[in-house]
């Protein structure tokens, strides 16, 4: 990564040639294909999930009018809705709006989705955020600590205790931890969700535990994961034999020269989950009552609200494709040797 | 002070009273923001609120409201007749589960700022009973809806009640504030109150427990009541739906009254509340439990369990299977599991299934379903959900189509004299036992738990639920520390 | 869980790239005995439920007696007591995991079959086909995966089956995506190149020389998700789908004693531990196979 070693003072010229190098190289038209490659993908999945949805028994209209409605009252309100038109109509009508951006409005609330959305993904955002700080913050030293003696106490210990961390269900740790912490201990809040703009520590206290929920799991894969890399890069690196025959100390050549290599490699892995994870926070934010995007997509569900189930398959899809095209583009960067245990594309 | 919803309590469609398909799981935060025109309070008894009296003329056919003078929406404009007879005819010109089901409506009228006139082809004597859990009872401020447009009124409704709306996520959290010019002088003693709505029971206590709440309504767990108990005033609230099994007496094998009484027989509802429920609730024989108006707790010819007739019957049909639905919950699941175990030992094989909502709907839209695990009745059996529900040809979801019910069930709501009335309810609840048309079991009942300090009617005193809730009366909750 | 990461079951546990350091120093748990502690485990807890239900004095999991509700634990004939319907706890337990194991180990069957195949054949083939057969797959990978399940089982109804098709969805991109770049690794070998220059036909290519150098592979990776996918049925149970009760899964269990987990922990208990401690055999298990393979 030449980037990590250009002081910030370079000169203007040079950084001009390095935009024109990047501008050639083959990273940039790599990334151009790749973006090329993912239309076909988001239109598959915005198509697919058309098909599902339109394929469940009951819709929106006999959803919102409940179990009493007539017939003919029903059908009133699905031409109200559009929901009358043919399917492909329907889908080609979605389409051509959201490519310019209208992403249409919820069939139950009348909400646009658009403003939904934007009320949900900060919050989910912001969980899965400080998921992953949590979790990257703890998984670098407890790697380092397992590294430096591979098999000591301390690794065993941190590999164990990251193989129970990655075993146990991210819905069972929940229950335990509201069990512990909110109702025997009464220290943080059960369920919930105060918005930072209105109490940043409460926003605080009401996060932590669903994040942890979800994060152990994460701090665990990440452990283990750097460990093994850093213990590959000590073992047969060249730099490593280089330093160390210079004379330069084993933790300083781990800290300072494995580590670097290492962590590029793990935010590699760290952005090809970010995408999905999001959906790995359904049943978290279902149990904590956190207003967030896998709250609504359940709602929606249950309501048949088409639109907004589609607008948020379709910013899931954006955020999984552009999260591959991350971690593929960080990949194709970095040193070759660095192999994680992503299959090659 | 915060209150916590049950899960029922979502309102995904937003708190308009004309659009809220949830409107009567939401009586909390509609009662809040908008006041009611009538309120069940202490007791039972329906008391005046934003309107000061309902009075039947002609036979039935038209009911004058009488308003409280003077009173305003927190938006400042005039909450007069004429408001009323805008928001009821925006209500029953919205197709919504949340009106009430009445005769056809010939005319709304106001004859001055302070009397409505609804005028029906066909008497209507439980009009004022069926207010409560309906859109009518709330009034919304027509010039707001007008000025705001509906899709921002739903989510920032504007009332005459006791609190309005600070901030409102749908299904989340709505957030209130005391209404400076509520009209009763004193009220409401909170000067906020927030809803957040939960998954269940379970992690409504939990935050109870851990501080995040004070109060919750529509506790349904007779498992965590007696665990936390100790921990908070729980109050139970007199029940008014009994649980009944439904038949489709239109399909095999239910078309064999033998079948139908063969269910009777078998079920022993008693033991069920003994088993899952402690003994706690009273089995009834007809679609009003205590709590409610027309209960009659023996209701003549009613076939009780009798196990030794079942299994005759049984035999004489040459064994009976059922495929039995209801409605997916906790609750629902074991108390299917538990009949499920009776009807065996009667030698009746029963296939149980959960359904969703949706899939509940499409069970009865195949009209070849045979037998459901219901509720039926509400306060007045001509409110809510209730007995022409389950047992008028009309409806889509009655496993009857019989002319002579149907004419008693209409009769019982038509007629003014509460006499008169329960005459006719008690013939309607006569001969839904001598066709055997589903037996009756036993209302669950629901508590309101409010931590110590918390205290108010229908949340600390008793209220009969108008359908399944209680919902306090919010504005005379007070919290002493 | 609506969208698994492939990768996450791909990498489940940590690669074992450390085999170097392990031997130097001696890690025993890694050894002969990372093997054969977690395959005895798990050789255990599938004797239990899936042979001593069958041979054992096991009462059926649903349809218990109203009677004999809620019986504590140590009850006469009910060792972990009665639920609120009358079942038997411990059979419930057994039977649970019957469900559960079986969900995973089908699901990742039909991973490895279908998704091996698939990937195996977009990586021989190569070129514009390899690459639809890959945006295909990327489709199923960026769709949310819950939104397939509800699909799959309010459209069908629920069922253990279809639970297993639902989440067949997530095992066979990821099953797809480790076979083909094994495949392509292959390809490049010699003793490929000879078959394919002695005019071998397609299928028995794959069948013949591709299928059995990739499936170690598939394997230890297939081992690896079994955690997930049964951490994932679980969570499919807590937004009301997976195996409808009241037949038991050990997912299905929690969600419903989650509803009266301060009346009765136990419900919720037993089924978590459960649950672990297969996760952390099969893990264990993988993570060791992974580490005998990788090494030869």
């Amino acid at each position: 990564m030449s980037s990590t070693s250009a002081p910030l003072s370079a000169p203007l010229a040079a950084r001009a040639g390095r935009a024109r190098r990047l501008a050639s190289s083959p990273t940039l038209s790599f990334i151009v294909r790749r973006l090329l490659a993912a239309i076909p993908v988001l239109l598959g999945v915005t198509f697919l999930s058309f098909v599902v949805m339109n394929s469940l028994p009951g819709d929106a209209a006999q959803e919102l009018l409940g179990a009493q409605a007539t017939p003919a009252e029903i059908h009133q309100l699905e031409i109200k809705l559009g929901l009358d038109k043919p399917f492909l109509t329907r889908y080609w009508d979605w389409l051509h709006q959201a490519v310019i951006g209208h992403l249409g409005h919820s069939l139950s609330s009348g909400q646009s989705v658009a403003s939904i959305l934007g009320s949900d993904l900060p919050v989910t955002f912001e969980l899965v955020g400080f998921a992953f700080v949590i979790s990257l913050a703890l998984a670098v030293p407890l790697a380092l600590v397992s590294a430096r003696k591979p098999n000591g106490v301390a690794d065993r210990l941190s590999m164990m205790f990251s193989m129970a961390g990655l075993s146990i269900a991210p819905y069972v740790l929940a229950l335990v931890l509201v069990y512990v912490f909110a109702v025997k201990l009464n220290v943080l809040p059960a369920i919930g969700w105060v918005p930072p703009g209105q109490s940043v520590w409460q926003n605080i206290r009401y996060l932590i535990l669903p994040a942890v929920s979800i994060g152990l799991g994460l701090l665990c894969f990440y452990t283990r994961l750097l460990r093994a890399d850093l213990l590959e890069q000590m073992q047969g690196e060249d730099y490593v034999v280089t330093a160390r025959a210079k004379g330069v100390r084993p933790w300083r050549v781990l800290t300072r020269h494995a580590l670097r290599n290492s962590l590029f490699g793990l935010i590699t892995v760290v952005a090809l989950n970010l995408g999905t994870l999001l959906g790995f926070t359904v049943v978290i934010e279902d149990i904590f009552g956190i207003p967030g995007i896998g709250h609504e997509l359940l709602q929606a569900i249950d309501n048949r609200d088409i639109p907004v189930i589609e607008g948020i398959v379709f910013v899931f899809a954006v955020i999984v494709v552009l999260c591959n095209l991350a971690a593929d583009v960080l990949y194709s960067v970095l040193d070759p040797r660095i192999r994680y245990g992503r299959p090659t594309e | 002070m915060l209150e916590l919803g049950g899960y029922a309590g979502a309102w995904p469609t937003g708190l308009d009273p004309a659009t809220n398909v949830n409107g009567a799981a939401d009586q909390d935060q509609m009662n809040s923001i908008f006041g009611q025109l009538f309120q069940l309070s202490t007791g039972g008894h329906v008391t005046p609120d934003l309107a000061t009296s309902a009075t039947p003329e002609k036979g039935g056919t038209t009911w004058r409201i009488a308003l409280r003078p003077g009173l305003k929406f927190s938006d400042g404009t005039p909450l007069d007749a004429a408001a009323v007879v805008s928001n009821w005819k925006r209500d029953l010109a919205n197709p919504c589960t949340c009106k009430p089901i009445l005769p056809p409506v010939k005319s709304i009228t106001a004859p001055d700022s302070t009397t409505v006139l609804l005028s029906m082809a066909a008497p209507d004597g439980a009009f004022q009973n069926q207010l409560l859990v309906a859109n009518l009872n709330w009034i919304a401020s027509p010039t707001a809806i007008k000025s705001m447009g509906e899709q921002a009124f739903k989510i920032k409704p504007v009332g005459a009640g006791p609190f309005t709306v600070v901030s409102d996520t749908l299904s989340n959290t709505l957030a209130l504030k005391k209404n400076p010019n509520y009209w009763e002088s004193g009220r409401p003693y909170l000067d906020s109150l927030t809803f957040k709505a939960t998954a269940d029971d379970e992690s409504a206590l939990e935050a109870l427990q851990s501080g995040g709440a004070q109060a919750y309504d529509g506790m349904a767990t007779p498992s965590l009541v007696s665990t936390y108990k100790s921990h908070f005033t729980t109050t139970e609230q007199p029940a008014t739906s009994p649980y009944d099994i439904q038949l489709n007496t239109a399909a095999p094998p239910f078309n064999n009254k033998n079948a139908r009484l063969a269910i009777y027989y078998a079920t022993d509802a008693a033991i069920i509340d003994q088993k899952l429920f402690g003994n706690q609730f009273q089995v009834v024989q007809g679609f009003t439990a205590p709590g409610g108006l027309f209960y009659y707790p023996n209701v003549p010819g009613y076939p009780a369990y009798d196990i030794n007739k079942a299994k005759s019957l049984v035999k004489s049909l040459g064994g009976l299977n059922v495929n039995f639905f209801t409605l997916a919950s906790p609750v629902n699941q074991n108390f299917m599991e538990a009949l499920q175990t009776l009807w065996k030992g009667a030698g009746i094989n029963t296939s149980i299934h959960l359904y969703s909502l949706a899939g509940l709907i499409q069970q009865f839209d195949t009209k070849k379903w045979q037998a459901a695990l219901q509720t039926a009745g509400a306060w007045d059996p001509a409110a809510g959900v209730g007995l022409g529900f389950r047992f008028l040809s009309q409806s889509p979801f009655s496993g009857v189509h019989d002319p002579k019910l149907d004419a008693l069930i209409l009769g019982g709501q038509a007629q003014v004299n509460p006499t008169a009335r329960d005459q006719t309810y008690q013939k309607a609840a006569q001969y839904i036992a001598q066709n055997a048309d589903g037996p009756f079991l036993f209302p669950l009942a629901s508590w309101n738990v409010a931590v110590h300090g918390v205290q108010g009617p229908g949340l600390t005193t008793v209220i009969p639920s108008v359908v399944v809730n209680t919902a306090p009366l919010w504005q005379d909750v007070s919290f002493t520390q | 869980m609506a969208d698994l990461p492939s990768d996450l079951v791909v990498a489940g546990v940590a690669p074992a790239a450390d085999e170097a350091a392990v031997a130097k120093a001696g890690g025993w748990w890694r050894g002969r005995l990372g093997v054969t502690v977690p395959a005895v485990m798990v050789a255990f807890i599938f004797g239990l439920c899936f042979i001593w239900p069958i041979i054992g004095p096991v009462p059926p999991p649903t349809g218990g007696n109203i009677l004999s509700s809620s019986l504590p634990a140590f009850s006469p004939g009910h060792f972990l007591g009665t639920d609120a319907v009358g079942n038997d706890e411990w059979s419930r337990l057994l039977y649970g995991g019957r469900a559960s194991l079986e969900i995973a180990l089908a699901v990742q069957a039909i991973g490895i079959v279908l998704g091996g195949l698939i990937g195996a054949i977009a990586g021989y083939l190569g070129g514009w086909r390899d690459a639809t057969i890959m945006r295909v797959l990327d489709v199923f990978i960026a769709f949310p995966g819950l939104v397939l399940a509800v699909a799959i089982a309010q459209g069908l109804g629920p069922s253990e089956l279809h639970t297993i098709w639902a989440l067949s969805f997530f095992s066979v991109p990821a099953s797809a995506r480790i076979s083909r770049a094994a495949t392509l690794q292959l390809r490049e070998q010699t003793f490929m190149t000879a078959a394919r220059l002695s005019g071998t036909s397609f299928p028995r290519m794959l069948l013949g020389h591709i299928a059995p150098n990739i499936l170690p592979q598939l394997l230890t990776y297939a081992l690896l998700g079994i955690g997930i996918i049964m951490i994932l049925e679980g969570a499919l149970s807590f937004v009301g789908l997976g195996v409808p009760p009241p037949a038991p899964s050990w997912g299905n269990m929690i969600a419903q004693g989650q509803s009266t987990i301060s009346a009765n922990p136990r419900f919720v208990f037993l089924p978590s531990a459960a649950l672990f401690i297969t996760v952390v055999s099969f893990n264990l298990l993988g993570e060791g196979l992974r580490a005998r393979w990788g090494s030869q």
